[in-house]
């Protein structure tokens, strides 16, 4: 028998580690900036110092980046072991917890750096592995969303160095990053399968556009890229494989993503049982009316569930090499994850009523988020229909 | 230099603390164990003496099975060993039984210093480290809220009421420290990862070759006679304003003799 759900003891043991440093260091930051920061009177952009100071100081404890290679600054933790820190820092409830362990925030270092030659790691891995600095993630055009290998960014081999041309938007950290890993057409005929690279292009190359203020807490911007040139071996792996490198790294991100889905639905169930139990209605605590606890039963049930998708994927990238084996596993649980946590909070929103509603109670900016999820990283509709062509549709 | 710490599992500083109903111990299964929160500080300390001059840190505690996950926490911080006396016959032990027992196992290993957080969140007497050194026959300089080591002489900093008094004496010596000293680190997963390959031993009464009678809640010379639970809180008294609530609030204060 293989079969083992157990949590391997280092990881329980590191999860106490995050959890003491969460409630010591970020907890208190949380509490004094909260009102301050994300009151009604939203002001995301004011809180980036306190995101850039506890992103450096999960960095110095040992917990930002963790999967990174120790080559890389890093520690070399599995992806579930990743996977579970991410799960922990979103069910705690703070958003300060989010920037702790990076991913899935595109603002830490993609695990696509370690594609970059060895001599160019001390410019563009070691400051992000170690918080000092930030990238983004430049995939998305106006004209392409989900179907991304109609971008038209292009880039043109100058001697020895790449010309870059093109518009990017939706680009989530976009404003506030040092460098862009950007995706560019190099074979307008191969485009997917082998026309397609990725570069790592410095902030001084590109120019930010708007500010694209959406529904979440963060906000994406335009990046403009105007002859923009980097040196030859700022490639990201091979040249025209920048969709397969990406690729092979997109199952562990899934996995983070489903993590952080499974530990706002937690948060999201926590603080609604809670709440149920200690508010009167009709003389009797809510949690009595079953109109009221139903609901919260079934979502338990989804999280249980979401929980051993998550679990299982990560499991999975970590114990199997083939990447294109593991993408119906990865798309079924961004899937379920994202929509199903969604679900989670919308009857946690209802189970406070009125307070749910509210900027400063702890259920709306968690809804927000969560649906932001559905769209972003792949589309709950492109999950569908990768999860379709592993039925052979 | 050879640095002992001694730690403490405690029951989680925020859970609800209860008595045993058989014997009148500490019920240290109602809770979830933790290293005692001082202690993470000493052990803290330990390490960066041990990082600044060169050297071992041996961490040292005295408790049931499950005080072996608080050895383990000192071993990922980065402490090299570890030394776990475990044996039925502690069970019970008072502050005077406990610092014969440290006593004899830190004897028996010729350390240069031992490091104490200065008190427990659970008995909160803060005074093993000063019985272990009266023990051991070493100075103690304890309540550190800074720790020198230069050759053959410890330097500190002890926190009073009014500042701090700097004391020295010669090693080996006794050291306590308070939650001023330092920002003690948390376990990384390289600390973890490594912690399981660092050498503990276990030693019962009998390994250890300590006098069983000295020991337990038989040998204790303090006892709990009799516990209570809290009682309940009772209402408070409302006082309603209708413009003579500061003069209400003051006779109140008065008759309770506050003011």
């Amino acid at each position: 028998m293989s079969m083992d759900f157990s949590i391997p003891a280092e990881l329980t043991e590191l999860r106490g580690a995050f959890a003491d440093f969460l409630e010591r260091e970020v907890r208190p930051l949380e509490q004094e900036y909260t009102r301050e920061y994300w009151g009604p009177s939203l002001d995301p952009e004011a809180a980036t110092p306190l995101i850039s100071q506890v992103r450096r100081r999960s960095a110095d404890a040992g917990f930002y980046a963790p999967y990174l290679p120790e080559a890389a600054g890093g520690h070399g933790l599995s992806v579930l072991g990743t996977t579970l820190l991410v799960e922990d820092a979103a069910a705690s409830g703070m958003r300060l917890a989010m920037v702790a362990v990076a991913p899935p925030n595109p603002a830490g270092p993609s695990t696509l750096l370690l594609k970059l030659p060895a001599h160019l790691w001390s410019t563009y891995v070691l400051p992000v592995a170690t918080g000092h600095q930030t990238m983004c993630f430049a995939l998305s055009e106006p004209e392409a969303g989900s179907d991304a290998q109609s971008i038209r960014t292009q880039a043109v081999l100058d001697g020895d160095e790449w010309v870059i041309n093109g518009t990017k938007h939706y680009i989530t950290n976009g404003a506030d990053a040092n460098f862009a890993i950007v995706f560019a057409v190099t074979d307008a005929q191969k485009r997917a399968a082998g026309g397609i690279t990725a570069f790592v292009v410095p902030r001084e190359q590109y120019r930010v556009g708007q500010i694209q203020y959406n529904m979440s807490d963060s906000h994406p911007a335009e990046l403009f890229f105007d002859n923009a040139r980097v040196p030859a071996d700022h490639v990201i792996g091979e040249v025209g494989m920048g969709f397969l490198e990406a690729m092979s790294f997109l199952n562990a991100g899934r996995a983070y993503i489903g993590a952080q889905a499974l530990g706002l639905a937690e948060f999201c169930l926590t603080s609604a049982a809670e709440h149920t139990r200690s508010r009167t209605a009709f003389g009797k605590p809510l949690a009595k009316f079953q109109g009221v606890s139903f609901p919260l039963a079934r979502s338990k049930v989804d999280i249980e569930a979401m929980r051993w998708l998550v679990y299982h994927l990560a499991w999975r990238v970590d114990t199997h090499q083939d990447a294109l084996a593991i993408m119906g596993d990865a798309s079924i649980t961004k899937y379920a994850t994202t929509e199903w946590a969604y679900e989670v909070a919308d009857r946690a929103l209802q189970a406070y009523g009125g307070m749910g509603l509210m900027r400063e109670g702890p259920i709306e900016r968690v809804l927000r988020h969560l649906r932001m999820l559905r769209v972003v990283e792949g589309a709950s509709e492109v999950q569908l229909l990768v999860i379709a062509r592993t039925l052979g549709l | 230099m050879k640095i002992a710490v001694c730690v403490k599992q405690v029951p989680d500083t925020w859970a609800e603390k209860k008595l045993r109903d058989d014997d009148s111990t500490l019920d240290r299964e109602a809770a979830d164990g933790v290293m005692n929160e001082l202690d993470e500080y000493a052990v803290e300390e330990a390490l960066r003496l041990a990082e600044a001059n060169g050297g071992e840190v041996v961490v040292v505690t005295m408790g049931p099975e499950r005080a072996a996950e608080t050895v383990r926490k000192a071993l990922s911080m980065g402490a090299d060993a570890g030394v776990h006396l475990v044996d039925d016959s502690l069970h019970g032990s008072d502050a005077l039984a406990t610092s014969y027992a440290l006593a004899e196992v830190l004897a028996a290993r010729n350390f240069d210093l031992v490091i104490f957080g200065s008190e427990s969140t659970d008995a909160r007497m803060s005074v093993v480290p000063a019985m272990v050194a009266e023990r051991l026959g070493l100075p103690q300089v304890t309540f550190a809220q800074k720790v020198d080591v230069d050759g053959s002489k410890v330097a500190i900093q002890r926190q009073t009421e009014y500042g701090y008094d700097d004391v020295e004496a010669e090693l080996p010596a006794v050291v306590s420290v308070v939650e001023k000293i330092n920002e003690p680190r948390y376990p990384s997963f390289k600390g973890i990862m490594a912690a399981k390959k660092k050498p503990v031993e276990t030693l019962t009464v009998a390994d250890a070759g300590l006098d069983a009678a000295k020991l337990g809640a038989t040998a204790a010379w303090t006892k709990v006679a009799s516990f209570a639970a809290r009682p309940p809180k009772a209402a408070g008294t409302v006082v309603t304003d209708e413009g003579d609530g500061g003069a209400k609030i003051a006779t109140y204060l008065t008759e309770q003799k506050f003011v």
